[in-house]
């Protein structure tokens, strides 16, 4: 079921406005700012769960990230 | 589709209660790090708090962090199951293997993903095929 909409009032620059609208349409511009903000509001969160497991455990080490690296799938 | 890091109820476990499992939680913040600077999605299938959810005493750390924004249950559909369903059979797993089948196929709706699991031989062997799903063992 959709959720109820809010109509928000931002402003942008003139230039990135330009960029989204040819990329979105008008139409579509709705559902990309939604997409845009809750990921933003998703990094956030995951900002801070970073900080706080930094705090705990230290940063992560090189060995540790060449793992991760290693098996990530390149796009 | 964007990228996206799943986790397993084990670095989930780890992610809750970083203290108590140091070592793998030094690994799974290392991979949230990676796949934070990549900008993918942080999943947790929803299969796997059945896992990991075992009464009100003891879901708080779990609560906790499912809590944060940044790390969303990707809910079970329709789609996913049958798909799930698909993995073990070419697999030649039996249904005993479910949740890690659903975690595959969870990780299947992304561009690429990778699995953060502390349990890696049965999710290798149904990842296997798919060259766009990494498995990280914790």
């Amino acid at each position: 079921m959709a959720q109820p909409a809010a109509k928000l009032s931002v402003s942008v620059p003139d230039e990135l406005a330009r960029a989204v609208r040819k990329r979105v349409g008008a139409r579509g511009l709705s559902g990309f700012v939604a997409r845009a903000l809750a990921h933003e509001l998703e990094r956030e969160g995951v900002r801070t769960l970073l900080i706080e497991l930094e705090q705990t455990l230290g940063t992560p080490s090189k060995a540790n990230l060449a793992r991760v690296r290693k098996v990530w799938p390149k796009r | 589709m964007a990228e996206a890091l799943i986790l397993d109820s084990e670095a989930l476990n780890a992610l809750a209660q970083p203290r108590e499992r140091k070592v793998l939680a030094s690994r799974a913040a290392t991979v949230l790090r990676f796949a934070f600077e990549r900008r993918a999605l942080i999943r947790v299938p929803a299969p796997v708090l059945a896992e990991v959810c075992r009464g009100t005493r003891f879901d708080s750390a779990i609560n906790h962090l499912l809590n944060n924004p940044g790390v969303c249950v990707f809910e079970l559909t329709r789609a996913v199951a049958q798909q799930a369903g698909h993995l073990l059979a070419r697999a030649k797993l039996s249904s005993a293997h479910a949740v890690d089948a659903f975690i595959v196929a969870t990780a299947l709706q992304f561009e690429t993903a990778v699995i953060a699991t502390g349990d890696p031989a049965d999710i290798r062997r149904l990842a296997a095929p798919f060259s766009r799903v990494g498995v990280l063992a914790l």
